[in-house]
């Protein structure tokens, strides 16, 4: 009976380790408050998306409400997406403005710290690309491509609203629930 | 030459500048921008100067991403500087979002486009809450908070699923006749309690909505009032009331029992005797010289035998005291008459007999509370038989006896005849046993009243010793002594109730008794003569050794430890046969 009941208690505590072990390896979470991000931006929405002419046109278009990824693919296209704006847009942008230049920075600092929140991750092997997350991140990149580097990048800047909801969505709900 | 033509210039200029304008489109709308709720979505803009009556405004919606612009034709109405977009912005809180342009339009003039600064995406919506319900329970404000409803959001677009997670909500009170301090609270859900026990007055609340990881702002709701009275039927108030109200029952419940069961250990009046006194040798009883000492001793005695005569199988049960039953004690007092001392002659004590008897009697039966008769020894010899039966009576109509009348004596026949008569409640047929009987056998079948002297003596003292009491009474052992001799020597006194012999046993009063009774107080305690038959211990305690059948059937024995013309004995047997 002793037995049985230690074995019983050796596989309870295995499957629980393993539950907590797989639990990560489908989310990796941003644990950071992202509302001084939010709120960095909102100051810097106004003159940002001024400067947009050109609203036909969508750059984050694959992360809009009609194309949702799937949410194994939320870390792949988070880490892509952040990449994206660090190496591209943030070196793009030539702000004339002080004010909104600091705005620029603070937002372009948290990002440098969610990436190296993610690449915790991936070391962990924790943050898998499928190629549907890799479609999506080349789409975007074509669409920054079609524009001229000053206005995509003014675009892209004008569209942080929506990857910041996009984060917020994706990250939340898992941590939330 | 040069200012000539400056004039005219001035005025081709200026004909040219206003031909411009007029030819020049409207002023377009200085601003444009959006202030949104939460599904009511409102385009405003500025009105151009100079507007003419006829001056309208288009407006055309952009989604952001999606090319062609759209014309809102509903909005193309004069004079009017808004629109209500919501229908045409529904997808709001999923998509990038809108921009919207216009123009001013005046006849076939129209002006510029003036488009939204900033995309108008779902953090420019302004939080609100439709209404706020308070209630007051149990000392502290319910509140509940409802969000906005409105028509046009398309199914599934409530404000909870859209704004899934951290909502807030600031809540400002204030109590209204101070109208100063205003308290805030954040909660984190539509339901909110605000404790407020003691308070008493108007209090007014107002709700702020928001997002925590939004930054969308939020407007105060509109002041919602509750007045707080003093509360003293809260249901913590009534359970806690109750509770106490079934445990102060149950308390006097409790008590209640106790007592009553208290009380009801308490004996009946009727069965509470008085304490026996120590008890005294039947030997000094019969005898007329001994007749003072008698008396105490079997005063004395008595009291103390009935209770071991009760332990022993001497006596019957609770029967009304006829027959061999056991006499049923119910307490120690022992209710007898002693005649009262008697003068050593058996006349005299004849005489002296009633009234001290009436006076014993009565006071015994004052004292005493037993069921017993009160029985009055009369002698034998020349005593005034009637008085004895009046005192008879008396005795037995002041005690609720069983109802049997004693045994009487007086003299001989007729007075037995008489006595029977006037014996009242005696029910045994008292003249037609003593008729049937020997002349010795006075007594009835239950009790025998001793009343002899000399010749009784023994006898009696036999009677004594047995006490026959019978049920509930205590009284002593009665004795008939066979009157066959007038001049017995004074008459023994026990009175009591002595368990009667058969007949065959006869006791020949003679001098020998009263030798016998001579010898008794020298023998000391009374137990000794008591000691019925063989059984004798000199002791008291002795008695309740004594089986009363034994000592009825030893009477013979008995008397013959005595005297072996006790008489009495054999008169009790008697009276059991023929019963």
């Amino acid at each position: 009976m002793k037995v049985q009941r230690v074995s019983l208690w050796l596989l309870g505590a295995m499957l629980i380790l393993c539950s907590v072990r797989t639990h990560p390896l489908r989310r990796c979470w941003i644990s950071m408050d992202m509302r001084h991000v939010e709120e960095s931006f909102q100051e810097i929405k106004r003159a940002i998306q001024t400067r947009d002419n050109f609203h036909n046109v969508t750059i984050l278009s694959t992360l809009g409400a009609l194309q949702s990824i799937k949410p194994l693919d939320v870390c792949c296209v988070t880490k892509n997406l952040l990449a994206f704006y660090v190496d591209r847009v943030f070196k793009d942008h030539q702000e004339p403005n002080p004010q909104i230049l600091r705005k620029i920075s603070s937002i372009a600092n948290s990002f440098l710290y969610m990436q190296r929140t993610l690449q915790q991750c991936q070391v962990q092997r924790q943050c898998r690309c499928s190629q549907e997350a890799t479609n999506a991140t080349k789409i975007i990149h074509d669409n920054y491509d079609q524009l001229e580097v000053q206005s995509a990048a003014i675009k892209s800047l004008g569209e942080l609203n929506v990857f910041l909801a996009w984060i917020d969505k994706n990250h939340q709900e898992t941590s939330a629930a | 030459m040069l200012s000539r033509l400056v004039v005219p210039l001035t005025a081709i200029l200026s004909l040219c500048h206003g031909f411009s304008e007029h030819g020049t489109e409207l002023p377009s709308p200085p601003s444009v921008w959006f202030e949104a709720e939460f599904f009511q979505h409102i385009l405003h803009w500025t009105p151009i100067p100079n507007q003419s009556k006829s001056t309208y405004y288009e407006v055309a919606l952009l989604e952001y991403g999606r090319e062609p612009w759209r014309d809102i034709p509903s909005c193309r109405r004069a004079l009017e500087s808004s629109c209500d977009l919501t229908t045409a912005t529904l997808d709001l809180y999923h998509n990038n979002g809108y921009r919207a342009k216009v123009r001013a339009v005046d006849g076939s003039r129209h002006s510029n486009w003036t488009s939204t600064q900033s995309r108008f995406s779902v953090d420019e919506v302004t939080l609100t809450v439709e209404s706020v319900k308070l209630e007051m329970q149990e000392g502290s404000i319910l509140g509940t908070i409802q969000p906005p409803r409105p028509q046009m959001a398309p199914e599934g677009n409530t404000y909870e699923k859209i704004f899934r997670h951290f909502r807030q909500y600031e809540i400002a009170i204030r109590k209204v006749p101070g109208n100063l301090t205003f308290i805030i609270k954040k909660v984190r859900h539509e339901n909110f309690s605000l404790p407020a026990s003691g308070e008493v007055g108007k209090f007014c609340v107002m709700v702020k909505p928001s997002v925590i990881s939004r930054t969308n702002k939020g407007t105060w709701s509109e002041e919602q009032c509750i007045v707080l009275s003093k509360q003293y039927f809260t249901v913590t108030n009534l359970s806690i009331f109750t509770s106490v109200l079934l445990l102060c029952g149950a308390l006097a419940y409790c008590l209640a029992l106790q007592l009553y069961l208290r009380h009801r250990r308490k004996l009946p009046s009727v069965l509470v005797f008085k304490k026996p006194s120590p008890i005294i040798p039947v030997s000094q009883l019969p005898y007329p010289e001994m007749q003072d000492t008698i008396h105490s001793l079997i005063e004395e005695a008595f009291p103390k035998v009935s209770p071991e005569l009760r332990n022993s199988d001497l006596h019957g049960s609770t029967d009304s005291g006829f027959g061999s039953a056991k006499p049923s004690l119910q307490t120690e007092e022992l209710q007898f008459l002693l005649p009262a001392p008697q003068p050593q002659a058996c006349g005299a004590l004849g005489k002296g007999v009633p009234t001290e008897l009436q006076d014993s009697c009565s006071n015994g039966s004052h004292s005493s509370t037993d069921s017993g008769i009160c029985l009055q020894v009369l002698n034998y010899g020349p005593g005034p038989g009637p008085t004895w039966e009046q005192q008879v009576e008396k005795a037995s109509q002041g005690q609720d006896d069983s109802g049997i009348g004693l045994v009487h004596n007086s003299e001989g026949q007729p007075g037995d005849a008489q006595s029977g008569s006037t014996l009242g409640p005696v029910s045994l047929p008292r003249p037609e046993v003593l008729e049937e009987e020997d002349p010795a056998e006075v007594a009835f079948p239950g009790y025998l009243k001793q009343t002899r002297c000399t010749g009784e003596k023994a006898a009696a003292a036999g009677c004594l010793e047995e006490e026959a009491h019978l049920t509930g009474d205590l009284g002593p052992q009665f004795r008939t002594y066979p009157d066959a001799e007038a001049d017995w020597p004074p008459p023994a006194l026990a009175k009591g109730y002595v368990k009667q012999d058969p007949p065959g046993v006869t006791v020949a009063p003679s001098g020998s008794p009263t030798g016998q009774w001579n010898q008794l107080p020298e023998e000391g305690p009374f137990l000794d003569l008591t000691s019925c038959g063989d059984l004798g211990t000199s002791d008291w305690s002795f008695i309740h050794d004594l089986a009363p059948l034994d000592c009825v059937a030893a009477s013979g024995g008995l008397l013959g430890s005595f005297d072996s013309d006790m008489v009495a004995l054999p008169l009790i047997s008697s009276l059991y046969s023929s019963e």
